[in-house]
C-alpha cells in the first residue's frame, strides 16, 4: 500500500479521494492555488503545497509544480481527480517518468481515447457500434456539405480533442454549415489547441447512457452497469441516475459487454466510462470514452456498494480486481443532482458569489460530496459546481422522493443555485415517468417554476429574503406551548416597484443619457473574440463579441441596428458585468 | 331652481346632477380630442397620481363671475381646474390639475382662488403640493384679474418654498407668465412630445429675432432637460411621469419640519463591494463612470437622477443608504473630466439647497480637476455661478458626507463639501489626490527655473509627496482613508452618526446668495 498520495485537484473531488485515502490509512497530500488558501480540500488534507497564482494554468494545470510538490511531500502516487490534468497523457507520462505511480489508465489509452477520431476508428475496428459519420477530421465546409447529402441532417460537428460540450455545433441545414464549422474549429483551437473537427449524424431525442468499467493489469475487465445522464443542458450533465429507466437487464448485458470490449480494445486499466447514445429503438452507439473517474461515479457506488477510488488505487498497485463480473450486485436506484452556482432563469448563466449561508441535507440514503462552506467564495476562475447531492432508494420513485426531500433540506445562501431547478425538474411529469425531458430542461416554464421554488426554501429561523415584492422573515413562536414557524410576509416599500419600473423604462426606451446606445456585458469573464470593429454597421441580434465566463462561451448581441463606436474590448481582455462593450448609434 | 328640488330625495338628486355637470365641464369634442392625443383628463391625472381611490376633490361647484364677452352664459362647475388632496404611499398631498378641456385651461380669478386654497392648506397642514400644468394661459376675458390671480399663486409659491415640497408636472402648454409658477417650485417634470414651456412662443420669436424654431425645439421636454436645465425630469408618457413623481416624493419629507421617511433596507448595510477596488483606473487621465460608484454604494443600486441630461459633468440625484434617503452629488469623470463649469455649478447648487431645505442628508463623491478655464466661462460669470455652489455647501446644515475618489484639486476641492465648509465626515480612497493642482502643473510653477530634463523626476517626486490623500489626512482634513470596497458600510455608519445633527444658523432675514 502507498504511504502518501497526492491529489492534483481541488474542490469536492479532492476531498472525495482524500476520504478513501484516509479509510485506507494513506496520507493525503493536497495542492492548492493562491485563490484556494481557505479551501476545504486544503483543510481536509494531511499536508498541503501551494502551487501558484489562481489561474489554473499557473496552478492546477502546472505539471512541474505539481511534480515538485509530490517530490517534496514524498508521495508515491498521484491521483488526478477529474478535469484539469486528468485526461492529459503527457501529464500521466511525466508522473510515471518522475517515478510516481499514476492512479489512472495507461497514457497510451488516454491518448487514443483523447483523440475522438482515432478512438472511433479503433472502436469500429474492434466491432463496437459507432454513430455514422467521419473517422477522419474534415477539412472544409464543402466536405461537411457532402456528408450532409450522404447521411442526412441534422449533423453534429465536434472538436477532435473536445469534451464537456465545448467545441460542439449542430448543423440543422446546409445554411448553418459555415458558421458551425468555424465555431467548432475555433473552440477546438482555443480550448484544446487542436482545430481538427469531425462530423457525425445527430441522433434525435437520444438517451445519454454510459457504462462504468473497471480493468486491472491482469486482463480482467468488468462493467458496473450503466448511468443515465440524459438530463443535460448544452451538453453539460445536470442529473445522473442508475439504473437507467430505459435499460432492461438484457440491454444492460449487451451494452455492458460493449463497454468491456471497448476497454479491452484500448488496453485499458483503472476506472473508465464508455459514453454512448441509446436511441428510442434500443440501438446503442459508442460516443467516446472518459479515461478518468467521473463526476457521477457516485451513483454507481451507491447501487453497487463499491468504492471506485479504492478500486483505482488497488489497480494502480498492480492488484487484481476484488470482484468478478458475476459478483457485481446492484441494489435499488441512485440519483445525483449537480448543485451548480448557475441561474436557470438566465440561461444557466454562471452566478459566482460568496456563500453566506450553507447547510447540507442528511438522513437516510443521502450523500453530499461538496467542497464549500459558509463564507466560501464560489470563484469565477473554476467550475461553478458547489456540491453533488446523491440519494439512494429502493426504487426510482423512492429515490426521486428522497431527492426532493433532500433538496428541500439543502440551504445555500449567496449564489443563485440549481436547487430550485432540480426541484422543478424532479417534480415534472416528464421526469417522473422517466422520459428524456428534452426541451423541458431549458424551457421557460421550468425556469419560472424553479425561480418560484427557490423562493420558498426552508430557511433557518430569522432569515429574510425578498421575493415578488414581499420581504419574508421566518419567526418561531410558541402558542400554548406548541411551536409554530410563522412566515411574516411584509410588503416591500411601495416605492420599490416604482423604482424598478422606472429602471425598466429607462432600459427599454434608452432615455438614460449615454446609456441608451450602450451594449453592456451581461457577465464577468474574458473576451474570447471580437467580431466587429468601430464603424461597422450591425443588424439587431448580430454577434458583437464572445465572452467566456466559467468556461462557457456567451455571445453578446447587438440590441439594435446601427453603427458601432467606442468598442472597448479586445480578445483576451477581461470584461466585467455591466461593462460597456461598445455603443451602437442608430443612423438617422 | 328647477322644480322637484324641495323634497329630501329631490335635493339629493340635485346634488347628483350638479356633480355630474362638474364632472363633464369640458365639451365632448374637447374631451375626444384629448383622448385622441393620448392625454389623460385633468381629474384622471390627479387620481392616478394618488394612491387608488384616495383623491378627494374640493371646490367642484366653484364658478367664475365674469359677465363680459358672453361669459355670463358659460359658467361650468369647477371652472378650468381640478383641486383636492389625496395620498401617495399613504402620505397626504395637495394637488391642482389644470383642465385644458374647459376654456383651454385658461386661468381665471376663481381658478387662481382654487389653487391658492389648496396651496394654503398644504402649507398649513405641512404637506407637499403637486401642480399639474396644462393651460393656454391667462383668461383674456378677465383681463388684469387673471394677472392678479397668477401673482397670488407666485407669492404663495415663494411662501411655501422650502417649507413644503412643491412639484410641477407640465403635461401640456405652459407659456408666458404661467411658466413662473413651475419655475419657482422644487422640481419640474415634463412629458416628451406633449408639453412645452416658454416665455414667448415661436411666432413672437420669429418677429423679434428672426429665428425659426418649432414649439418642441424652443421649449419641449428634451430642450429643457438637456439645454436649459429648466426641467429636472422628463418622461416618455403621462403615466410614467405620474409614477416618477410618486417615486420622487418617496425621498422627500412632508415638510421641512419632518425628516425624510426611513424604510427598512433590503440591501445589507454591511455589504462591501470588491468591484469598487478596481474601478478607478491606474492612469489619472482615464475616465470612469461615477454612476458605477454611486450604484455600487447605495441601497439596491437604486438612483433617481435629477437633470441627468443637463450638465452631465456633475451627477445629482436621490438614493437611499441603509434605508435613509440621501441626496447624492458626484463629479463625473466621464464628462468633461468632471470639471466644474457654469451649468454644473448651477445644477449642483440648486440640488444642494433643495436637499438642505428638506433635511435630506448630502453625500458627495469628489473627482474634480478644477474649474473650467476660458473666456466663455469667465465672461459668462463662472465666478458668480461657482460661488453659488460654494455658498450652497457652506450654508447647508444637513449631514454632509464626502468621499474623495480621485482628484480634489484647487478651489474645487474646497467647494466640493470639504471639511472646511463643515462637512461632517470626509473620507478618501487611496487613489485620492488632494492637492492645489495636478503634479505637472505644480512642477511647472514651483520649479519653473529648472531645466526640462529634470522635470520627470520632479514630477515623480511631487506625485509621491503630494498626489495622495495622506497630506490631507495628516491634518485631519479627511477623517479616514478607506478601501473603496468598504465605502457603503463606512458611509452608512457615518450617516447614522450624523442623523441627530442640529446646527443653529445665524439670525438674519436671509443670506445673500450670489444669484
Amino acid at each position: 500500500m502507498f504511504d502518501k498520495v497526492l491529489v492534483a485537484n481541488r474542490g469536492e473531488i479532492a476531498i472525495r479521494v482524500f476520504r478513501t485515502l484516509r479509510e485506507l490509512g494513506i496520507g493525503a497530500v493536497a495542492v492548492y492555488s493562491e485563490g484556494d488558501h481557505e479551501a476545504l480540500h486544503v483543510a481536509y488534507s494531511d499536508e498541503a503545497f501551494l502551487l501558484g497564482p489562481t489561474p489554473a494554468a499557473e496552478s492546477y494545470l502546472h505539471v512541474e509544480r505539481i511534480l515538485d510538490a509530490a517530490q517534496r511531500a514524498g508521495a508515491q502516487a498521484i491521483h488526478p481527480g477529474y478535469g484539469f490534468l486528468a485526461e492529459n497523457a503527457g501529464f500521466a507520462r511525466a508522473v510515471e517518468e518522475a517515478g510516481f505511480v499514476w492512479i489512472g489508465p495507461p497514457p497510451a489509452a488516454i491518448e487514443l481515447m483523447g483523440n475522438k477520431t482515432a478512438a472511433r476508428t479503433a472502436m469500429r475496428n474492434a466491432g463496437v457500434p459507432i454513430i455514422p459519420g467521419t473517422t477522419d477530421p474534415i477539412g472544409s465546409v464543402e466536405e461537411l456539405l457532402g456528408l450532409g447529402e450522404e447521411i442526412g441532417y441534422p449533423l453534429l460537428i465536434k472538436a477532435a480533442a473536445g469534451g464537456g460540450g465545448k467545441g460542439m455545433e449542430v448543423v440543422e441545414e446546409p445554411g448553418d454549415a459555415e458558421r458551425a464549422f468555424e465555431t467548432a474549429q475555433r473552440q477546438g483551437q482555443s480550448y484544446f489547441a487542436n482545430p481538427d473537427v469531425y462530423v457525425e449524424k445527430l441522433i434525435v431525442d437520444p438517451r445519454h447512457v454510459e457504462v462504468q468499467v473497471l480493468a486491472d493489469a491482469h486482463g480482467n475487465v468488468i462493467h458496473l452497469g450503466e448511468r443515465d445522464c440524459t438530463i443535460q443542458r448544452r451538453h453539460q450533465k445536470l442529473v445522473e441516475e442508475t439504473p437507467s429507466p430505459a435499460v432492461s437487464p438484457e440491454l444492460r448485458e449487451r451494452i455492458g459487454s460493449i463497454g468491456v470490449e471497448a476497454a479491452r480494445a484500448c488496453g485499458y486499466r483503472s476506472a473508465g466510462t464508455i459514453e454512448g447514445l441509446l436511441t428510442r429503438d434500443g440501438e446503442y452507439f459508442f460516443m467516446e470514452m472518459n479515461t478518468r473517474i467521473q463526476v457521477e461515479h457516485t451513483v454507481t457506488e451507491m447501487v453497487t456498494g463499491l468504492d471506485l477510488v479504492c478500486e483505482q488505487i488497488r489497480v494502480a498497485l498492480g492488484e487484481p480486481l476484488t470482484l468478478r463480473q458475476e459478483d457485481v450486485r446492484m441494489s435499488g436506484h441512485a440519483i445525483e443532482c449537480r448543485i451548480n452556482a448557475e441561474d436557470a432563469s438566465r440561461g444557466f448563466l454562471p452566478a459566482p458569489a460568496p456563500v453566506t449561508g450553507y447547510r447540507e441535507p442528511a438522513g437516510p440514503g443521502v450523500r453530499v460530496d461538496s467542497g464549500v462552506a459558509a463564507g466560501y467564495e464560489v470563484s469565477a476562475s473554476y467550475d461553478p459546481m458547489i456540491a453533488k447531492l446523491i440519494v439512494h432508494g429502493v426504487d426510482r420513485e423512492h429515490a426521486r422522493r428522497r431527492m426532493l426531500r433532500a433538496l428541500d433540506e439543502f440551504w445555500i445562501e449567496g449564489p443563485t443555485t440549481l436547487i430550485g431547478f432540480h426541484k422543478a425538474l424532479l417534480s415534472h411529469p416528464c421526469f417522473v415517468s422517466g422520459e428524456t425531458c428534452h426541451g423541458i430542461v431549458e424551457s421557460e416554464e421550468l425556469a419560472a417554476r424553479a425561480a418560484e421554488l427557490d423562493g420558498v426554501v426552508a430557511q433557518p429561523t430569522g432569515a429574510s429574503a425578498a421575493t415578488n415584492g414581499k420581504v419574508e422573515r421566518v419567526r418561531t413562536v410558541e402558542v400554548d406551548g406548541r411551536r409554530f414557524e410563522v412566515r411574516l410576509s411584509e410588503p416591500e416599500p411601495e416605492w420599490r416597484a416604482l423604482a424598478q419600473r422606472r429602471r425598466e423604462r429607462v432600459r427599454a426606451a434608452g432615455a438614460g443619457g449615454a446609456g441608451h446606445d450602450a451594449v453592456v456585458s451581461p457577465m464577468q469573464g474574458t473576451a474570447l473574440s471580437v467580431r466587429v470593429s468601430d464603424g461597422d454597421e450591425v443588424e439587431p441580434g448580430q454577434v458583437l463579441c464572445i465572452v467566456e465566463a466559467m468556461k462557457m462561451e456567451n455571445e453578446v448581441h447587438a440590441h439594435r441596428a446601427g453603427v458601432v463606436s467606442q468598442l472597448s474590448v479586445e480578445p483576451g481582455q477581461p470584461v466585467s458585468t455591466g461593462q460597456v462593450i461598445c455603443l451602437i448609434s442608430s443612423q438617422s | 331652481m328647477a322644480e322637484g328640488h324641495d323634497t329630501t330625495a329631490g335635493k339629493l338628486e340635485w346634488l347628483e346632477e350638479l356633480r355630474e355637470q362638474a364632472l363633464h365641464a369640458g365639451s365632448e369634442k374637447a374631451v375626444a380630442k384629448r383622448r385622441e392625443e393620448g392625454r389623460l383628463l385633468a381629474r384622471e391625472r390627479a387620481e392616478k397620481l394618488c394612491d387608488p381611490g384616495s383623491f378627494v376633490e374640493l371646490d367642484r361647484y366653484v364658478r367664475h363671475r365674469e359677465v363680459e364677452f358672453g361669459m355670463r352664459d358659460r359658467r361650468p362647475y369647477g371652472d378650468a381646474v381640478v383641486t383636492g388632496y389625496g395620498t401617495v404611499f399613504g402620505r397626504k398631498i395637495f394637488i391642482f390639475s389644470q383642465d385644458f378641456t374647459v376654456f383651454g385651461g385658461s386661468l381665471s380669478e376663481v381658478f387662481a382662488e382654487k389653487i391658492c386654497k389648496v396651496m394654503d392648506m398644504a402649507v398649513k397642514y405641512g404637506c407637499p403640493v403637486i401642480g399639474i400644468n396644462d393651460s393656454g394661459g391667462a383668461r383674456i376675458q378677465e383681463g388684469v384679474v387673471s394677472l392678479a390671480g397668477y401673482a397670488e399663486i407666485f407669492w404663495r409659491n415663494v411662501q411655501a418654498s422650502g417649507v413644503v415640497p412643491q412639484i410641477s408636472l407640465v403635461m401640456g402648454p405652459c407659456a408666458g407668465g404661467a411658466v413662473y409658477s413651475p419655475a419657482m417650485t422644487d422640481f419640474i417634470f415634463m412629458v416628451e412630445g406633449s408639453s412645452y414651456m416658454f416665455i414667448t412662443g415661436p411666432d413672437v420669436v420669429k418677429t423679434v429675432t428672426g429665428e425659426e424654431v418649432s414649439f418642441e425645439e424652443l421649449g419641449g421636454a428634451a430642450t429643457h432637460a438637456s439645454k436649459s436645465g429648466v426641467a429636472q425630469f422628463t418622461a416618455a408618457n403621462e403615466d410614467a411621469c405620474l409614477e416618477d413623481a410618486r417615486y420622487l416624493l418617496s425621498f422627500l419629507p412632508q415638510s421641512n419640519a419632518e425628516q425624510p421617511a426611513w424604510s427598512a433596507p433590503t440591501d445589507p448595510v454591511d455589504r462591501e463591494d470588491p468591484e469598487l477596488d478596481t474601478l478607478v483606473p491606474d492612469s489619472p487621465n482615464h475616465p470612469y463612470d461615477m454612476h458605477d460608484v454611486i450604484r455600487r454604494v447605495v441601497d439596491d443600486g437604486e438612483f433617481l437622477e435629477v437633470s441627468e441630461r443637463w450638465a452631465e459633468n456633475i451627477v445629482c440625484g436621490f438614493a437611499r443608504l441603509g434605508g435613509h434617503p440621501v441626496g447624492i452629488v458626484g463629479n463625473q469623470p466621464r464628462s468633461l473630466a468632471g470639471v466644474l463649469d457654469i451649468d454644473a455649478s448651477n445644477k449642483a447648487a440648486r440640488f444642494v439647497r433643495t436637499c438642505d431645505a428638506f433635511n435630506v442628508p448630502l453625500v458627495t463623491f469628489v473627482d474634480v480637476p478644477g474649474f473650467l478655464p476660458g473666456t466663455a466661462q469667465e465672461w459668462g460669470g463662472i465666478i458668480r455661478h461657482g460661488a453659488k455652489l460654494l455658498y450652497a455647501y457652506c450654508e447647508a446644515t444637513v449631514p454632509k458626507l464626502t468621499v474623495i475618489t480621485r482628484k480634489a484639486y484647487g478651489g474645487a476641492y474646497d467647494v466640493m463639501s470639504s471639511k472646511h465648509v463643515r462637512a461632517d465626515f470626509n473620507f478618501a480612497w487611496p487613489t485620492a489626490e488632494v492637492a492645489v493642482m495636478g503634479p505637472e502643473g505644480a512642477v511647472n510653477i514651483i520649479y519653473r527655473d529648472r531645466p526640462a530634463e529634470e522635470r520627470p523626476e520632479l514630477i515623480a517626486d511631487y506625485k509621491e509627496r503630494f498626489a495622495n490623500p495622506y497630506t490631507a489626512a495628516e491634518r485631519g482634513y479627511v477623517d479616514d482613508v478607506i478601501e473603496p470596497r468598504r465605502t457603503r458600510p463606512v458611509l452608512i455608519s457615518a450617516l447614522e452618526t450624523t442623523l441627530t445633527k442640529a446646527e443653529p444658523r445665524p439670525r438674519r432675514k436671509h443670506g445673500n446668495i450670489p444669484l
